[in-house]
């Protein structure tokens, strides 16, 4: 039984069709990982689970139970908002026991479910504070312990940590996925970061104009994107796409050359090149290109090329020499190649 | 470079500068020296020193406008404010028809005193007035409103009930600046409309519904003045509506006694700046609820 479904979803605002036909089962228990570029239908997808937006077409269902239409109070879910909704005027132990409150929770177990959330999310010394005392992070643990103390089924969470720094999203995010694995809470995970997707979901859903593309495990999706927008999206920098022309039993992609496979004769393909299945040689076998930016990001080099009139990027090791201006050789294993329709965007095959 | 903004500050304020200085610095200090003076307009003003003060504290008329003006306020105000903040509640949302509504909200406020007070002469009548026919209809009592005295009374209040344009306004504003995310928060959590009103609503809108009470404080010990000189005319006798500005203005254009008008009018100014007072202490002690 999913804890929560949506089946053949659609929401419409006005004109536009912020969702369509959304098929997705997220398990108990199961942390899923909603992503997709801006305006793709990630907060509505959300929203309507919530019962904040009605659907224009479908059903929702929460725990086996039908929620299409239950206003969101009958729901018990949770969720946290991207700017999360804190009550300004209230304390962090007032905002985390609001909901219990209002659910009219005895005075003498809230304090204890209060301390048992903030604990969990460590904002037990920050109770008596108001918002406006917190950093962007301790708000954020408070609106988490405010979603966890109420035990709903499912939680719902907007981009909760886009306000955060880069470092402390690093932090919480591993908080977030220990603090998951410990409950056992079912989760769907709102993010236009993709490597917060793949790091944080056991499941990835990733979403493109309204459309669910791809539904599997971040592993999956980084290596068997169904489509030219997963492949492009999933990954950084996104994946070389590259126009093919066919000559015989090869295909000529920019400065590469690789074998045609049979079967896909009739039409045009496009590839698609991860930076770092590009390979780089001082001199040898790879055709020439010329280096144009180096960028040094202490782990890794992205070196931005320019191979037979074709911009390439490629992930480099940091110990690589490189110089602006310079000539490499650049080549690519058959087996890292992805094929793609040129029209529909379709994965054909990855030679993988 | 400073200096030329700071003249051309100086030259945008002027007219304004210009106007409260002529319209209300200049007549509020001669009315502070008035007080002490006997004038008629005939006579040469004459010193009293306190006398005026003195002749008030006697004054059975004076006494009964000052307790008929605090009564006003003790219901006028919280009830203005309600009725301004349950409007503002139910207008505040988008829907069909809204803006209509909203318009007729302020627009018992933007109607001129006189006219505003003419039309309720007419509602308030007792025979055929539309308020009588309406609880006849309904079966309820009829009061002779403008000649029994405590239904005069409440006929002012009333009539000041309508004239809330301003701070329903305000509160308006006020209400829609609020985020949407806590009141859907508050919906996920199953928080009743009184419990969200009363955790979520009104600590957020209190700072500006604070400021909106002192202000309605002390507009409405003027606010009564044209009502009660045109609907109720100070009656029922003996002085049921003789609020403190009707009492001012029989002393100073009936009466031709200036000097105690003044004093009077600066009994007023004392009486407004105490009440004020009293309730910022009161709101000072509760502050920490509200303050965000
Ligand atoms: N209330 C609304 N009225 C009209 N259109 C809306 C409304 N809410 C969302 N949309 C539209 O629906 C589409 C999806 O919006 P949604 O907020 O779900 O995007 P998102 O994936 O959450 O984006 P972001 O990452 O920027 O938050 C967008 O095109 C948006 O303009
Ligand atoms: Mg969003």
């Amino acid at each position: 039984m999913a804890a929560l479904g949506y089946a053949g979803v659609r929401k419409d605002y006005g004109d536009v069709t912020a969702l369509r036909d959304l098929e997705l089962e997220v398990g108990e228990g199961e942390l899923l990982a909603l992503v997709g570029p801006s305006g793709s239908g990630k907060s509505t997808a959300l929203r309507l689970a919530a019962g904040l937006e009605d659907v224009s077409a479908g059903s929702i269902s929460i725990g086996g139970r039908d929620v299409t239409r239950l206003p969101p109070a009958k729901r018990n879910v949770s969720m946290v908002f991207e700017s999360y909704a804190l009550f300004p005027h209230l304390s962090a132990a007032e905002n985390i026991g609001f909901g219990l409150r209002a659910r009219g929770l005895p005075r003498r177990e809230l304090s204890g479910r209060v301390l048992e959330a903030a604990t969990l999310t460590g904002c037990e010394r920050l109770l008596e504070r108001k918002p406006h005392q917190l950093s962007g992070g301790e708000r954020q643990r408070v609106a988490l312990a405010r979603a966890l103390a109420r035990r709903p089924d499912v939680f719902l969470l907007d981009e909760p940590l886009s306000n955060l720094d880069a470092q402390l999203r690093v932090d919480t995010r591993a908080e977030l996925k220990r603090l998951h694995q410990r409950l056992g809470a079912t989760m769907v995970y709102v993010t236009h970061d993709q490597v917060e997707a793949l790091t944080l979901g056991d499941r990835v859903a990733v979403l493109h104009e309204g459309t669910l593309q791809q539904l599997d495990a971040p592993d999956a999706v980084y290596r068997r994107p169904v489509n030219r927008f997963v492949a492009r999206f999933i990954g950084s920098p996104s994946m070389n796409l590259l126009a093919t022309e066919a000559e015989g039993e090869l295909l000529h992609a920019g400065p590469f050359d690789i074998p045609r496979p049979r079967g896909l004769r009739a039409r045009r393909l496009e590839a698609g090149i991860r930076p770092e299945h590009v390979e780089l040689a001082g001199d040898g076998a790879g055709t020439p290109a010329r280096v144009e930016v180096v960028e040094r990001a202490g782990s890794e080099t992205l070196v931005y090329l320019v191979a037979d009139g074709v911009e390439l990027v490629a992930r480099a090791s940091p110990d690589v020499r490189l110089t602006v201006g310079a000539t490499m050789h650049v080549g690519v294993a058959a087996r890292n190649v992805y094929l793609f329709d040129a029209e529909t965007g379709e994965t054909l095959a990855s030679l993988e | 470079m400073r200096d030329r903004e700071t003249r051309g500050l100086v030259l945008m304020l002027l007219p304004y500068l210009f106007g409260i200085s002529v319209l209300v610095a200049l007549p509020a200090i001669v009315t502070f020296a008035l007080a002490l003076y006997e004038y008629d307009l005939i006579r040469s003003p004459r010193f009293v020193g306190l006398g005026n003060f003195d002749e008030l504290v006697d004054d059975e008329v004076f006494r009964i406008s000052v307790r008929n003006s605090l009564m006003f306020i003790l219901f006028a105000v919280p009830l203005r404010l309600a009725g301004a903040v349950a409007l503002a509640l139910l207008l505040h949302r988008r829907f069909r028809g809204v803006g209509a509504y909203r318009t007729a909200g302020v627009l018992p406020t933007v109607v001129p005193d006189v006219a505003y007070a003419l039309l309720w002469l007419w509602i308030f009548n007792p025979l055929y007035g539309p308020l009588n026919l309406a609880l006849e209809a309904l079966g309820g009592p009829t009061p002779r409103w403008l000649t029994d005295p405590r239904a005069a009374q409440w006929a002012v209040i009333v009539m000041s009930l309508f004239t809330i344009g301003e701070g329903f306004l305000v509160a308006l504003a006020t209400r829609q600046s609020l985020p949407h995310e806590l009141y859907e928060l508050a919906d996920l959590e199953a928080a009743k409309p009184w419990y969200v009103f009363g955790r979520v609503t009104l600590p957020l809108m209190a700072p500006t519904l604070l400021l909106l009470l002192f202000r309605d404080t002390i507009f409405s010990f003027q606010a009564n003045f044209v009502p009660a000189l045109i609907v109720t005319e100070g009656g029922p006798p003996p002085y049921a509506t003789t609020y403190l500005p009707l009492f001012v203005y029989q002393n100073a254009f009936e009466y031709l006694r200036y000097g105690y008008a003044a004093a009077a009018t600066v009994s007023m100014f004392l009486i407004t700046a105490a009440i004020v007072y009293i309730q910022y202490r009161i709101v000072r002690r509760w502050r920490h609820a509200f303050v965000v």
